[in-house]
């Protein structure tokens, strides 16, 4: 038994209080009247002090209300004294917050922490309980409130860590709000993980509510040592027939320089070719691997170094799959100069990620095979066709098609139809000829509304792009669409590109042609990106990913099957789950690195779409925070201790008396003893009367 | 309503009309009589004697001979017409009380009940009430009850006691003999209780003697030290109870012996009776020692 706070046992002096009041014969203020004196003689009072004690019990039991008192402010434990057994039968409310990000497959991190976590369940006195919270980027709530050790082995032993990244915020958030609902008197929450730096921003509010103790178990390395292929470039050559160059990105995250790292380009299971790379500490290397073929169906391929201790990132998961071109009906009119025509032609000619398919009739004319495989139909200065190619067009454009009309000096009307919802030109073309701009050419300027728009996304941030230089010299003066919006303004304030939804399709209006007669812009450095922007926009377009982040989703509704096909999803670790094609969005959650083949219920497995993820490269940095950086903001404004995990049990004197709580009883027991002293002395009073 | 429940002084104490007290306690104690052995009261036939020369006639039971054909007389037991006196101490001392009774009015309940039971036994009853001197003289007449419950009713605590001057002109003034009940605490040494009460012995009257003592008096339960203050004299004294309980005890216990020892030897009834207890007890003791007066006889 130890005292925390000795010095107050100096109040034990009060003692003298009660041994005085008992060993002093107090003399009644009021004479006792009586019969006959006879047979008393005088005693004085004085004669009789100190001789003994008065009233035995009642002074033993105020006696005993002081010690009690004095010894509960000493704040006395039992040292040495297990965990739980010394908190007098008082159950603990216990979180344990496992850390299962890829970082924690390092070494024998996985291995340790679940031998923690063990220690932890195992540790849990009869009254305990126990809730399993496991995170990674997000927590999740594994088993809650339990006292069934069985089970909690159970959802132990079955855990692995994930490829994911590490954010500790939400996790300890869980964590708070758990306890926080919490009744039981002692509330501890165990955080078993590597403290890796990156999932600390430093900027969470989290705390812990008062009272809660929180211990951690920290499992990171010195000087941990990882090689990982954090990226891989695919550079696709249209000249080169469809083929691509790759190239990957190692990282060396570890403090020691790696020299003569081998790294291999798998495809579809064989190593194409190997290359070696010289990775300096904390320097990533990019290692170009030669041109392969693009094969005609997507294909698994991968790039892995050695595997070191951390493998989740020691190979990087890719597919090979050609990019499918857009195709494009590009209308010109029949008599149309080459000159007009070539800037435009050009330059869907060259494109690249995607290539165009470019498909161009010289007719007022469009029949339905025109348009029947083609995405967009672009109007080049051409009069909107009339009769049943006009219906066709608009038809077009309502099932999904894209349109794009430039309006010049022929294209001077829309359909009926379309004016409607989308405006389009009025009047005369509009001359800016004669205008003195900056320059000195004349003409006006162009300037974009939005930038957040897909087609001027890409020349949003600073030296991307700049509009202003071309000058439009003539343009149609267009309406602002009723049913649309304007994307681009000439400097008059006129509508230079409007956009405006047509059923499941888009139809914009530009207004000044693309012939270089109107204006310069095709002469201008973004003439080129910007037509591609707009036919891929106008398709539709967007580029399957080669790869996921681990801890990213994946629609399934992007394999185009039929609505209530039945799929099997198996995980790279075997895992399989069965989901149901519904139509409308449905995303499975990407945990694992590898490949995730998904196919048809009964299908073959060659006929399995694979998909591949990665795990997030941020992952491969395993640099530490320091454990108190990420407690202090997280534990209450207590003093608590860094539980080592080896050594769960040991405690300061002040947690240990914390726990143990020996004071309250006393208090308790002196409280207790006082209402018995006060009854027998109210007993003696009414005696002595 | 049980009668006996007015045996209870602490119920006794209620009743403010002595009259109706001594009526409700004396028929309720002389109901309860029906079945037991004590039937002393003067009326109450004994048993039969045969005739001797000299025998009242009037008392030849002609039943008897006229089943026997021989004389028979009847008897009676207690059939005295005696004189009884009440001597009631009233002096200070007397009003003290640790319950809801004190020894005074413990002693007026008792006078009260004993004076009417007496006169219902066709006794004379009188009265004495003293302190340190005669306080009230009431002679002894069969027409005296009323009287006598009037000066019990307004008895107060007197003065300092004292039973030598009182006690000599009760001997002086009673002439006739008579039975002579004391009710007192008797704090006086017991020679001076003794030669007083033998004097009246002397004179020829029967007396008994009614020692009334609070339970306090006895058993001295006090606990603080405290200033004691004597009730007749006023003198205040230290006293520290844990100290001089047992010595104190001791003392009062050689007392009563004391005076138990001297009046039995001078053949004066003598009874403890402490307030605490019921009425019956002193009743039953009276009527114990009036039956061994009239077997005496």
């Amino acid at each position: 038994m130890t005292l925390l706070a000795p010095l107050f046992l100096a109040g034990l002096l009060a003692l003298a209080v009660p041994i005085l009041i008992h060993l002093t014969h107090r003399e009644r203020k009021q004479p006792i009247v009586f019969p006959s004196l006879m047979f008393l003689r005088k005693v004085p009072f004085r004669t009789t002090r100190r001789q003994r004690i008065r009233n035995w019990p009642l002074f033993l039991l105020r006696a005993a209300v002081i010690i009690l008192v004095v010894a509960a402010f000493a704040r006395p434990f039992v040292e040495g004294a297990a965990i739980g057994a010394v908190d007098g039968g008082t159950a603990r409310d216990v979180v344990l917050i496992l850390d299962r990000s890829a970082s924690m497959g390092y070494g024998d991190r996985w291995t340790r922490a679940l031998d923690a976590a063990r220690a932890v369940i195992d540790g849990l006195g009869p009254d305990d309980q126990l809730t399993l919270v496991a995170f990674s980027d997000r927590p999740e709530l594994l088993i809650r409130a339990t006292r069934d050790r069985e089970a909690l082995h159970t959802v132990i032993d079955a855990l692995r860590p994930e490829a994911v990244t590490t954010r500790f915020a939400p996790a300890l958030r869980l964590a708070r709000d758990l306890l926080d609902q919490s009744d039981y008197p002692h509330r501890e929450a165990v955080l078993v993980t590597d403290f890796q730096r990156i999932g600390w921003d430093g900027r969470s509010d989290v705390r812990l509510p008062d009272g809660v103790r929180v211990t951690h178990v920290d499992l990171s390395d010195r000087e941990p040592q990882n090689l990982a292929v954090t990226d891989v470039l695919l550079d696709r050559s249209p000249e080169d027939g469809g083929r691509a160059t790759v190239s990957a990105r190692i990282a060396n995250t570890g403090g020691e320089p790696a020299s003569g790292v081998t790294v291999e380009l798998e495809i579809d299971g064989r190593v194409v070719q190997t290359r070696t790379a010289e990775v300096d500490a904390g320097t990533t290397a990019l290692v170009r691997f030669g041109t392969v073929a693009i094969p005609a169906v997507p294909t698994r391929a991968r790039v892995r170094v050695a595997p070191d201790r951390l493998r989740t990132d020691d190979a990087f998961h890719f597919l090979l799959r050609p990019i499918p071109a857009i195709p494009v009906l590009l209308v010109e009119q029949p008599n149309a100069p080459g000159t007009e025509t070539v800037y435009l032609r050009r330059a869907l000619e060259i494109g690249r990620d995607p290539t165009f398919d470019v498909r161009v009739r010289r007719t007022s004319r469009l029949g339905n095979d025109d348009l029947a495989d083609r995405a967009v139909v672009v109007l080049n200065d051409v009069p909107f066709p009339g009769g049943a190619s006009g219906r066709r067009l608009v038809q077009f454009v309502e099932q999904g098609g894209g349109l794009l009309v430039i309006l010049g000096r022929r294209g001077g009307t829309l359909s009926a139809a379309l004016r409607d919802s989308a405006g389009g030109p009025t009047g005369a073309p509009v001359d800016r000829l004669g205008d003195q701009g900056g320059g000195g050419g004349g003409g006006g300027t162009m300037s974009i509304a939005d930038y957040t728009h897909p087609v001027f996304q890409p020349f949003s941030t600073p030296r991307s792009g700049d509009f202003s230089a071309a000058r439009f010299f003539r343009y149609r003066h267009l309406t602002d669409p009723p049913a649309g919006r304007v994307l681009a303004r000439l400097d008059d304030g006129g509508a230079a590109l409007t956009e405006t939804q047509l059923g499941r399709g888009t139809l914009m209006l530009w207004a000044s042609g693309l012939a270089n007669v109107w204006n310069d812009l095709p002469l201008q450095p973004v003439f080129l990106p910007f037509v591609h922007q707009l036919i891929r926009y106008l398709a539709g377009f967007a580029e399957p990913p080669a790869w996921y982040t681990a801890g990213q989703v994946f629609d399934l509704a992007d394999l185009d099957q039929r609505a209530g096909t039945e799929l099997v999803i198996e995980a790279p670790s075997g895992a399989r789950s069965a989901e149901t094609v519904t139509g409308e969005s449905r995303h499975i959650q990407l945990r694992e690195a590898g490949f995730y083949l998904i196919r048809r219920l009964g299908g073959p497995v060659s006929d399995a779409a694979a998909v591949a993820v990665n795990a997030d490269p941020a992952e491969s940095d395993l640099t530490p925070l320091d454990p108190e950086e990420l407690l202090a903001g997280f534990r209450p404004l207590e003093q608590t201790r860094t539980m080592a995990a080896a050594e769960l049990s040991q405690l300061t004197p002040v947690e240990l008396e914390r726990r143990q709580r020996l004071w309250w009883y006393l208090l308790l027991g002196g409280l207790v003893i006082l209402a018995v002293e006060s009854l027998a002395a109210g007993r003696a009073s009414r005696a002595a009367a | 309503m049980n009668g006996t429940r007015f045996l209870d002084p602490h119920i006794l104490a209620r009743i403010d009309n002595l009259d109706l007290l001594a009526r409700t306690v004396v028929d309720g104690f002389i109901n309860g009589l029906h079945r037991s052995p004590y039937f002393g009261l003067s009326t109450d036939f004994a048993e039969h004697r045969q005739y001797t020369p000299g025998d009242d006639i009037r008392r030849i039971d002609w039943r008897v001979f006229g089943r026997t054909d021989r004389f028979y007389v009847k008897q009676f037991e207690a059939d005295t017409n005696a004189n009884f006196s009440i001597l009631f101490d009233i002096s200070r001392s007397m009003a003290y009380g640790s319950n809801a009774i004190t020894k005074l009015d413990y002693g007026r309940y008792l006078a009260a009940c004993l004076s009417y039971m007496s006169r219902k036994q066709r006794d004379r009853v009188g009265m004495v009430t003293f302190d340190d001197d005669v306080r009230d003289f009431i002679p002894t007449s069969a027409k005296h009850l009323d009287l006598v419950l009037h000066c019990i009713d307004r008895i107060r605590p007197g003065a300092q006691g004292d039973l030598t001057r009182p006690l000599m002109k009760v001997a002086e003034s009673i002439s006739r003999r008579s039975i002579l009940l004391l009710i007192s605490d008797l704090y006086e040494e017991p020679a001076t209780i003794a030669r007083n009460l033998a004097r009246l012995r002397d004179k020829g009257h029967d007396v008994i003697v009614f020692h009334i003592l609070d339970p306090a008096e006895i058993a001295f339960p006090f606990e603080e030290a405290s200033q004691f203050e004597d009730m007749e004299t006023g003198e205040l004294i230290p006293v520290v109870p844990e100290i001089q309980r047992d010595e104190y005890r001791h003392l009062m216990a050689q007392h009563l012996e004391a005076i138990s020892q001297r009046l039995v030897r001078d053949r004066i009834d003598y009874v403890l009776i402490e307030t605490s207890k019921p009425l019956d007890f002193a009743l039953f003791e009276y009527l114990a020692r009036r039956e061994a007066l009239a077997r005496v006889r």
